[in-house]
């Protein structure tokens, strides 16, 4: 009890004195009052017996890099920070850049010296095979074999964590799906037409064409809508390759490398099947089906034309976003109804990218140290998933009874609070998704918090994707894969667009050397393989 | 000056409000966007549903404070340094005779058409301990050749009497650089303090490069996340998100409008040489 | 303006010939004054540029630079990515230079000349607005504004004028992009270029027009006697300085490129892009300073090339 009582007193104080540092930074901060203190130490003390049992060394600090899907300082990482190590008793450095730059300042961290690699960093797509192919990254495979986490059998996405091996090897950790796309129907539209949600190509091209020649809107005009609309034709740029925006015309096919049943590697834009998907598109796209203007969109004038009720059929994240698009659509005065698609008969399964990962740099002292109490407790199914689901209490979220913005809650009532970066809009999560983290958790507070069609669109997606898997980097694809893909992406957009015959295209491909460079690309993956 | 207008005139004044009109369209769509609380993607003359819930949302927004106070303090402070290193510079540069004096001119040249690439940049920095230090984004774009040379190409039309007439004063360089040079510049020092000006308004590189303190980034880098950010989570105090990032657009160019007009009265007057000379 | 070209403080600096130390002692001042200037310059450009030896390595910025010889030009020179960005930088960005800087200096004469100082206060405060947009906000907007829909307002006017029947896609069409391109940039930059000629102007002397019209002369033998021998340095000098950076090319590309006109558009910092984001593997700084130093090359022999050619002209080089 004495230890408690000085842990207490001994936050209020640092509290205060971060709260008077803090200066002029929100007054939120203050929110955690004693009451929580009490908790906090309470759980703090729990975690600090349970330590004793383990012979993994427990790091005095440990410092990481991280983006901004990590709480920002903005909505008081601070807090943050201080609940963390009061959990753990370990001393966290954060190094947040700014998002947009932060693989440029993570790359200026590692270009001088392992004295400033920082232990842990989040990584995600060629970033991750890249730095691990580098040697920068420590092989937690064995860490995570033997750890309390696995043994739990707690762990749903043991999916996940194979799809982020690279030759059999873990160099980072995915502490969530990454989640994809999914088909959203407006059901008014449908409703409008006399249709049924489409499970078909055929019927999915009817709709379309429903969509687009019709009056699915009811404005009484015919003809001023139409059917689907996407932020370039394949996938965002610069985006990851998984946000495929239409699926529905691409199948089976693939414009980049797969590694076929047999093991051997294959680049699925040579395939029969993607002259196929060509068609499907240049044909949609010329009778006015596919928005006009698919090249030049951003994801954000997809979103705008689809609030203004341009087009009736998304392909968009699942979860939250159905949310969001809901939401957006009622603001707009439309209705808001939304129906999350089954993937249609020969699309067969959505596709999930691969998710980020948190990986253990190789300049790391004590990496199994760090594994154990900065990655594997993140899911420990307590205090700490708490942390990072919602973030602090009284900061992040509360049970108090409080109004947050036009919402009542009674006392007891878990709710999150009132965002200090966005005012006007409430929390959702912090760093992990609840929704899609890769470990059951009992007691999640917030269960009942998602929204119903956040839940059924994020539920569609997790019963019919599959996971995409990680394709190597070989040098010679770095050499030539850039090019590569640039002819690719030239010549759907001319076959799509300018409306250029398939054999014209595959020739130009020829021509301008893919043919060659694709085969290169293939051969050394393949070589990779088999000299394993 | 006093004649009556001719038709010249008129015609100017037609292509002025067409032109004007050009430059007007784009920008007009967005301020609309900002006012509406519905989201639009086409062109509207008016907003659908007016309303200032986007300006709320940016102005309420107490993270934006500090920030705005950084890019004030940030944009005085490296305009005064880029105009002193600038005028510095050029002086030197008119310096015809000196030795040396091509010698330096091209080693600046140089600058501009050579650098470092970011992570060595980078790495200098670090070494000299200034990264992570508002130090760093007010010293780098103070030295900025163009304006060294564009300065200097205003510096060469101050007469040559005025300086042979200071000399024989016993006035020192630097005391004709600060008694006759700096005072019969005040349009060159205008135009290019604006331009250091707006450019250290609008910096971002530099931060996102060279800091991963949140409490040292300034009002662009803030707003860049409003506008930049697609992960809006819902409806904002009943402005969709369009209309906030609109809204933000617009405040990014607010302080400039404001403050233009003021510069303007030195561009016009411009520097009355003629009052100088006797 | 003859006299002034030889420079003013020349002449305060007494005759042509004079021993170095005498000439030393009496630039001394000057000398002080310059060193902040080169301090500057050597922290913030010099001394960053040791990072030009990677375009001989093989670094990613992990493990230790390996020397590579010329390899990484070797594989640039085989790339027809390459040459064709190579081709499109030259293209794109001197076409965009010389109508940047007839523009600004057309609305800057069309200012000078305008007598209502209302309207010319208001024009300008106008003109100068687009500068503050940022690119991406821009690309979006002309998006919008050039969209083959019945959305898009130039398309929308030419059809209701009858000059077209169906709209067209000028921002993914191969023959219209670079019109594009050259449009938005003159837009965006126009207003904010003239504030340099717009000072320039502002310190004629007034006296000299009133010299002029007392002659005789009319507005044109205004412009082309006064106005006009006033701005030509200036307008030398923007231009030559410019051509320093034309290699730089990338945001105003960047946000305004797609698929379809990739072979009109690409250039070297968008080609470098793709490069380090499509290639599915770590960047490798090595090649993309090797690219960045061949830019800086070019970039060099032009300015070299103005160089020579304003000293023949003009007795003088650029700096």
């Amino acid at each position: 009890m004495r230890v408690k009582k000085m842990l207490a007193a001994g936050m209020a104080v640092t509290m205060a004195a971060s709260v008077a540092l803090s200066g002029c930074s929100s007054s939120a901060k203050t929110g955690a009052d004693a009451t929580s203190a009490g908790a906090i130490t309470e759980s703090g003390s729990s975690t600090g017996e349970s330590k004793a049992e383990n012979e993994i060394k427990k790091p005095d600090k440990i410092t990481i890099m991280v983006n901004s899907t990590v709480t920002t300082k903005a909505n008081n990482r601070d807090a943050f920070e201080k609940r963390w190590e009061e959990l753990t008793g370990i001393d966290l450095e954060i190094i947040q850049p700014d998002h947009d730059a932060y693989f440029d300042v993570l790359g200026q961290s590692f270009a001088s010296g392992p004295e400033n690699w920082p232990d842990v960093i989040i990584l995600n797509g060629s970033y991750y095979t890249g730095y691990a192919e580098e040697g920068a990254l420590w092989d937690m495979t064995e860490a995570w074999e033997n750890s309390e986490l696995k043994a739990s059998g707690r762990v749903t996405g043991e999916d996940v964590i194979e799809a982020t091996k690279i030759d059999g090897k873990l160099y980072g950790f995915p502490d969530a799906r990454r989640g994809g796309c999914l088909t959203y129907v407006k059901k008014k539209w449908l409703d409008n037409c006399g249709l049924e949600a489409p499970t078909t190509y055929e019927e999915y091209l009817n709709m379309l064409k429903a969509f687009t020649e019709g009056d699915p809107d009811g404005n009484g005009i015919n003809g001023d809508t139409y059917g689907v609309s996407a932020s370039g034709l394949m996938g965002a740029k610069g985006g990851d390759p998984s946000s495929n925006y239409l699926p529905e015309f691409y199948q089976d096919a693939q414009p980049n490398f797969v590694r076929g049943e047999d093991g051997i590697w294959y680049d699925g834009f040579t395939k029969e099947n993607f002259k196929g998907a060509l068609e499907r598109l240049r044909d949609a796209y010329s009778k006015g089906y596919i928005d006009k203007e698919s090249l030049t969109n951003g994801t954000k004038d997809c979103r705008n034309k689809f609030y203004e009720d341009k087009f009736g059929v998304f392909t968009y994240w699942a979860g939250t976003w159905a949310s969001n698009l809901k939401n957006n659509l009622e603001a707009n005065g439309k209705d808001g109804e939304l129906i999350p698609l089954k993937p249609i008969k020969e699309v067969g399964t959505y596709e999930e990218g691969t998710a980020p990962v948190w990986a253990i740099t190789s300049a790391c002292e004590n990496p199994e140290g760090v594994f154990k109490y900065f990655i594997e407790s993140m899911l420990d199914g307590g205090d700490m998933q708490m942390l990072w689901s919602y973030g602090v209490e009284d900061v992040h979220w509360s049970t108090k009874a409080e109004t947050v913005l036009d919402k009542t809650y009674a006392a007891g009532e878990f709710h999150t609070r009132e965002s200090l970066e966005q005012p006007g809009t409430q929390y959702t999560k912090q760093h992990l998704d609840p929704t899609l983290a890769i470990a059951t958790w009992e007691n999640d507070p917030g269960k009942d918090t998602v929204k119903e069609e956040a839940k059924v669109s994020q539920k569609i997606f997790n019963e019919n994707c599959h996971q995409a898997i990680i394709i190597p980097s070989t040098e010679v694809m770095a050499t030539y894969n850039g090019d590569l893909t640039t002819l690719k992406n030239s010549i759907v957009a001319d076959v799509v667009v300018q409306g250029l015959s398939i054999d014209a295209a595959y020739e130009r491909f020829e021509k301008e050397g893919g043919a060659e460079w694709s085969k290169l690309i293939v051969d050394s993956l393949n070589e990779l393989g088999s000299s394993k | 000056m006093k004649k009556k207008a001719t038709a010249f005139d008129y015609g100017l004044m037609i292509i002025f409000v067409l032109i004007s009109l050009i430059m007007i369209i784009p920008i007009y769509k967005v301020l609309i966007d900002s006012l509406d609380l519905k989201t639009a993607y086409g062109m509207k003359l008016f907003p659908e549903q007016f309303g200032f819930a986007g300006y709320i949302s940016v102005f309420t927004n107490p993270t934006l404070y500090r920030p705005f106070l950084v890019s004030c303090f940030t944009t005085i402070v490296g305009t005064f340094t880029g105009l002193t290193i600038a005028t510095l510079g050029a002086y030197v540069l008119i310096q015809w005779k000196m030795p040396g004096r091509t010698f330096f001119a091209n080693m600046l040249l140089f600058t501009m058409i050579f650098s470092g690439g970011m992570i060595p940049t980078y790495l200098v920095m670090k070494a000299i301990h200034i990264t992570n230090t508002l130090l760093v984004v007010i010293l780098m774009p103070a030295i900025n050749v163009y304006n060294i040379v564009l300065m200097r190409n205003f510096f060469e039309g101050i007469p040559a009497s005025l300086f042979e007439s200071a000399e024989i004063d016993g006035c020192s360089p630097m005391g004709v650089f600060l008694k006759i040079v700096l005072p019969l510049s005040k349009a060159a020092l205008t135009a290019i303090g604006l331009m250091y000006a707006v450019s250290y308004w609008n910096d971002y590189t530099h931060y996102k490069l060279y800091i991963t303190n949140d409490n040292l980034y300034n009002f662009q880098m803030k707003l860049r996340s409003v506008i930049m950010g697609s992960d809006l989570p819902q409806a904002i105090g009943g402005a969709t998100e369009n209309t906030v990032k609109n809204a933000a657009v617009i405040v990014a160019i607010l302080p400039f409008m404001i403050i233009y007009p003021f510069c303007q009265k030195y561009f016009i007057q411009g520097v009355n040489i003629g009052a100088v000379k006797e | 303006m003859n006299t002034k070209k030889k420079g003013p403080a020349a002449k305060a600096a007494g005759s042509n010939k004079r021993p170095l130390l005498v000439s030393l002692r009496y630039y001394k001042g000057f000398y002080l004054m310059f060193l902040p200037v080169l301090a500057f310059a050597i922290v913030f450009n010099y001394l960053p540029m040791f990072g030009i030896r990677y375009a001989f390595y093989s670094y990613k910025g992990i493990k230790e630079p390996v020397f590579v010889g010329l390899a990484h030009f070797e594989k640039m020179m085989k790339m027809s990515g390459f040459w064709n960005a190579f081709g499109n930088t030259i293209t794109l960005s001197v076409v965009k230079l010389l109508l940047n800087t007839f523009t600004a200096v057309a609305l800057s004469l069309m200012l000078n000349e305008m007598k209502s100082a209302t309207f010319k206060k208001i024009t300008q405060t106008i003109v100068y607005l687009p500068h503050f947009m940022s690119w991406v906000v821009t690309a979006s907007v002309f998006t919008l504004i050039l969209s083959p829909t019945s959305a898009g307002l130039v398309n929308s006017i030419l059809i209701k004028l009858g000059i077209l029947k169906e709209g067209i896609y000028f921002l993914a069409d191969k023959s219209w992009w670079r019109t594009m391109f050259y449009g938005i940039n003159v837009w965006k930059d126009t207003g904010w270029g003239t504030i340099i000629f717009i000072a320039t102007l502002s310190g004629i002397n007034p006296e000299l027009y009133e010299a002029a019209a007392m002659d005789g002369a009319g507005r044109w033998n205004k412009l082309r006697f006064i106005t006009m021998p006033a701005l030509n340095n200036t307008i030398i000098t923007v231009l030559i300085l410019n051509l320093a950076k034309v290699m730089n090319l990338f945001e105003s590309v960047f946000v305004m490129q797609n698929d379809a006109v990739i072979q009109v558009s690409d250039v070297l910092h968008t080609y470098i892009y793709t490069q380090t984001f499509n290639s599915g593997a770590l960047p490798d700084y090595g090649y993309t300073t090797a690219v960045g130093l061949t830019a800086s090359l070019v970039g060099c022999v032009f300015v070299m090339v103005c160089n020579k050619a304003s000293h023949k002209v003009r007795g003088r080089g650029i700096v």
